[in-house]
């Protein structure tokens, strides 16, 4: 297996850079989402590893050889890579069979034993006996998997997946993040995965990169971009989130009026403006008043005055208006509620759970 | 970290083969190309126009002005082309409507005879109507005076009137099939939300459709105005005899012998110049996709009943369609058979002899040859440069595609008689004396087609999305591979519809035909357009119903085979 370097990739439209100096390195096997809202880049960025596209800076390598530089672009046919695009792009003049062992012509690969490939690996994605059938004989979700189906039978060294199951409806959605979890288990291919949805990166890949504005702005393992968001954006795009603006008062405090929190750092520089992300479910709640001025094990302890408690089944989402600043809070915690709109409550938020984040400037 | 890939096969500079250096040979090709077919012949138009005997004048173009004959050619032409366009309007318009938003009965054959009166030649039509509103021997005339006993003639079709009511028979299909079009993408929701509100049918019609088609009413009256300004045939048949003339008549007049080719230039420029706007005005009406843009997605619209209005409406149509399409095949088919096409069809009159007449005649028998040559030619040449054309554009492989699209479609602009002109005066002198052979008809036939050609060839390839392609070319399979294992069979319906279209209007061409034609280089058009002088009407009949069969059967050819009709939508499928 091989792995996929990108050094300072810039690609432009007239006068919009898509890429901005983009680095990322893809171990070999590892899957690795491309997250971000529209028009961050990573569909471009995709593009350019598939050699459909030529930059203008920077280079793309695989394993030991430059396969993209501004100089000359191996063409796609020639970079042993397969993708699957949003709208499967099926060709619907072939047969289901056809379409797999479309790949395996060009690899030298007999007939008997493409045959039996594309027989394999339609059992694999749950096709099996549909190979005579034509793509427009198939719902979504099948034509999906036959899109998978084609691409893995080739055994690419690189695997890119665009989109793939944005065009399937929500419950199929979740059931086809778990195949292709799966799948990628299962043939330990080095994957880029492209997708606005963070739940999908989160539970498909090993480690997700956050684009933002054609460069990536934090990579990192599902855990570490919600527990340690670095940036603003990342904190707001990567599940819910309170932001708090406040100044450093000493290296490990921020002030915000009257309220002060210990924040997960130790070298902040007092005086600097520093904003603090707090995860909603990191806050617990307790009703009442609070014991007298003790911080146990040096967490944080607020008041508050209950806003709106809404029972969401699952979950219980509040809104608390701080006693001590203009700050009001999400807090999510599990059911039943346990405070009613109007009452008094306290919060305890531990250090670790406050993030300072690097763009706070 | 070892840099370039040798060990894939291939070398760093050969894979430097970029969009640039592609590009090239495909430019300097097509520019070549188009300024053969466009730009020389325009070039040597406009220098004609102000070139007199001692160098550059003005005269000519003052005489265009001044010249009381001409003036009144200007102005017959403004006229014709004006009222024609209204009309085709007050026919097409309500048409339109009833096909697409009511519960009109026979829907699919209103539709199927609207598409036989796009595809007849106008001229044709202004023959039959020739002979069934002639005051003298028209049918219609003779059937008034029989029932009444009355001594004149009801309706003179050698008139303007009668001119603008032929040509608008024969170009309020265009704007049918705009408006058609565009209803059919507006969702029916506005319109039901204002009958919620208690608008009647009319009302909503009047106050919501309306103006939400506006752009497309407008723009297919534009097309239908631009439609009569550049026709030939029907003004020379029917206003000739009149004692009036049009610009393009007078055009043609001016190359009748003696040729006066200068002021027969002088003359053409102002006409390119009045189309050419026309059309800008038109584009800019409807943004850059060519139809009016109501958003929607066309999903299933309750129609409008129209109860006790149903078969009133359905009448209305019928006889439109009757003006355009039984009546004048009827007369031709009769002409065709008869003796005497005035008499009354009895069995005495009934004769094949005009078939063996027509079909035995020699020049009719070159003719016929030379048309299916031309027709098969440019079909062929052009059905295959629009495909490129069209692939190269949409899918951006060169630089500057979006000057390339609109070289391709700026023949558009310019009148069939207009490029004649042009084209006479530059291939009548070295280095490309094309004048007298049928390669000149041939490039005639290509500039004038292309557009139309590249039009159905654009829509060709963009049904077919690049990811098709990529996909291909992801998995191993180079370029050209693609081309022909994902592209071509995908494209394959929509290049023979492309050479369909291009075929059929070869065949019926007649503005450009008239005037570079020679004894030995006629074609179909310019046969019946001689024998009108002979007044063969049996013969002509003759001919007209063979250039009816050979353009029905090519159409019936792409509707069977291609499941998609002349009027642009699929047939199956919806």
């Amino acid at each position: 297996m091989l792995g996929v370097t990108i050094k300072g990739l810039t690609k432009r439209y007239g006068d919009v850079a898509a890429v901005k100096g983009l680095d990322l390195l893809v171990k070999p096997g590892e899957l690795v989402a491309l997250l971000g809202p529209s028009g961050c880049g990573k569909t471009t960025t995709l593009r350019l590893v598939a050699g459909f596209l030529k930059p203008e800076q920077g280079e793309i390598w695989v394993g030991e050889h430059c396969l993209s530089s501004p100089a000359a672009v191996v063409p796609p046919e020639r970079r042993r890579m397969a993708m699957i695009f949003q709208s499967y792009a099926l060709w619907p003049h072939m047969t289901v069979a056809q379409n797999v062992a479309y790949g395996l012509r060009f690899n030298g690969v007999t007939k008997p034993d493409r045959d039996r490939r594309v027989k394999d690996m339609l059992r694999i994605v749950q096709l099996e006996g549909y190979g005579s059938r034509y793509p427009g004989e198939l719902s979504g979700g099948q034509q999906q998997r036959v899109a998978v189906a084609r691409a893995l039978v080739v055994e690419p060294e690189i695997l890119l997946l665009d989109e793939p199951l944005s065009n399937l409806d929500a419950n199929l959605r979740e059931e086809m993040r778990f195949e292709i979890r799966r799948l990628h288990e299962t043939f330990g291919i080095t994957t880029l995965y492209v997708t606005h949805d963070q739940a999908e990166a989160m539970v498909i890949s090993d480690r997700v990169a956050v684009l933002e504005k054609g460069r990536v702005v934090q990579i990192g393992t599902a855990l570490d971009l919600f527990d340690q968001p670095r940036t603003r954006f990342v904190a707001e795009f990567i599940g819910k989130t309170n932001l708090i603006d406040g100044t450093a008062e000493s290296p490990s405090t921020v002030a915000r009026g009257a309220l002060t929190l210990r924040v997960a750092s130790a070298d902040l520089t007092p005086g600097a403006p520093v904003v603090v992300s707090i995860r909603p479910h990191q806050i617990e709640l307790a009703p009442g008043e609070p014991a007298s001025a003790s911080a146990p094990r040096g967490e944080n302890v607020l008041t508050g005055t209950m806003l709106r408690a809404s029972y969401l089944g699952d979950a219980v989402d509040y809104q608390v208006q701080l006693e001590q600043s203009d700050v009001v809070l999400r807090v999510t915690g599990p059911t039943p509620p346990r405070a009613r709109a109007g009452e008094r409550v306290a919060l305890r938020i531990a250090p670790a759970a406050c993030v300072p984040l690097a763009d706070s400037a | 970290m070892t840099r370039m890939v040798r060990s894939q096969g291939l070398t760093p500079r050969f894979w430097r083969f970029e969009a640039m250096d592609r590009s090239a040979p495909v430019w300097v090709l097509t520019a070549a190309a188009l300024g053969l077919l466009i730009l020389l012949p325009l070039g040597w138009l406009g220098f004609m126009s102000v070139s007199g005997e001692g160098g550059i004048t003005l005269d000519h173009y003052a005489r265009v002005f001044t010249d009381l004959r001409l003036q009144k050619a200007l102005w017959n032409t403004v006229v014709l082309a004006f009222w024609s366009g209204l009309a085709a309007l007050a026919i097409g318009l309500p048409m339109a409507w009833l096909s697409a938003r009511t519960d009109l009965p026979c829907k699919r054959v209103i539709k199927s005879l609207v598409m036989a009166s796009f595809v007849t030649p106008p001229f044709l039509g202004a023959f039959a109507w020739v002979m069934l509103a002639g005051p003298n021997a028209g049918y219609l005339n003779k059937l008034y005076r029989s029932l009444t006993g009355a001594e004149g003639a009801l309706v003179n079709i050698f008139t303007m009137p009668g001119l603008v009511f032929v040509v608008a028979l024969y170009t309020f299909p265009y704007v049918y099939i705009m408006i058609v079009n565009t209803l059919e993408l507006i969702a029916s929701d506005l319109e039901e939300a204002a009958s919620i509100l208690g608008a009647n049918h009319l009302w909503v019609a009047l106050g919501i459709t309306l103006p939400m088609v506006l752009p497309a009413i407008l723009s297919g009256f534009i097309l239908a105005v631009l439609q009569a300004l550049a026709l030939f045939g029907s003004p020379a048949i029917l206003a000739l005899p009149a004692g009036f003339h049009t610009i393009t008549t007078q055009i043609w007049a001016l190359f009748q012998y003696p040729p006066r080719v200068e002021m027969a230039a002088a003359f053409s420029v102002p006409l390119l110049l009045a189309t050419a706007l026309l059309l800008l005005v038109q584009k800019r009406l409807l943004g850059r996709r060519g139809y009016a843009a109501v958003g929607g997605k066309g999903q299933a619209r309750r129609p409008i009943p129209l109860g006790f209005w149903r078969y009133p409406a359905l009448l209305g149509c019928l006889a439109v369609l009757a003006c355009a399409v039984f009546l004048p095949y009827g007369i031709l088919a009769k002409a065709g058979f008869s003796r005497a096409w005035a008499q009354p069809f009895t069995w005495d009159n009934f004769t094949l002899a005009n078939w063996s007449f027509t079909f035995l005649y020699s020049s009719t028998q070159a003719a016929i040859v030379n048309t299916l040559e031309l027709g098969i030619l440019t079909a062929c040449v052009g059905a295959g440069l629009a495909t490129l054309l069209a692939y190269i554009i949409n899918r951006k492989l060169i630089v500057g595609h979006q000057l390339l699209a609109f070289l391709v479609l700026a023949p558009v602009v310019i009148p069939g008689v207009v490029l004649a002109v042009a084209l006479f005066i530059a291939y009548t002198r070295p280095p490309f004396l094309l004048y007298g052979t049928l390669w000149i008809l041939f490039v005639a036939y290509l500039t004038k087609e292309m557009p139309v050609g590249y039009s159905q060839s654009d829509a060709t390839f963009r049904g077919i999305q690049p990811e098709l392609e990529e996909a291909g070319r992801i998995l191993g399979a180079g370029r050209l591979r693609v081309l022909y294992e994902i592209t071509a069979p995908l494209a394959r319906s929509g290049i023979i519809a492309t050479w369909c279209f291009i075929f059929i209007g070869v065949i019926r061409e007649l503005s450009a035909s008239i005037i570079l034609f020679t004894p030995n280089t006629k074609v179909i058009s310019v046969v019946i357009f001689d024998l009108k002088e002979e007044g063969q009407f049996g013969a002509i009949a003759v001919l007209g119903l063979f250039m009816l069969v050979m353009t029905f059967a090519t159409v019936v050819l792409m509707q069977t085979l291609l499941g998609r009709d002349v009027l642009g939508s699929r047939q199956s499928g919806g």
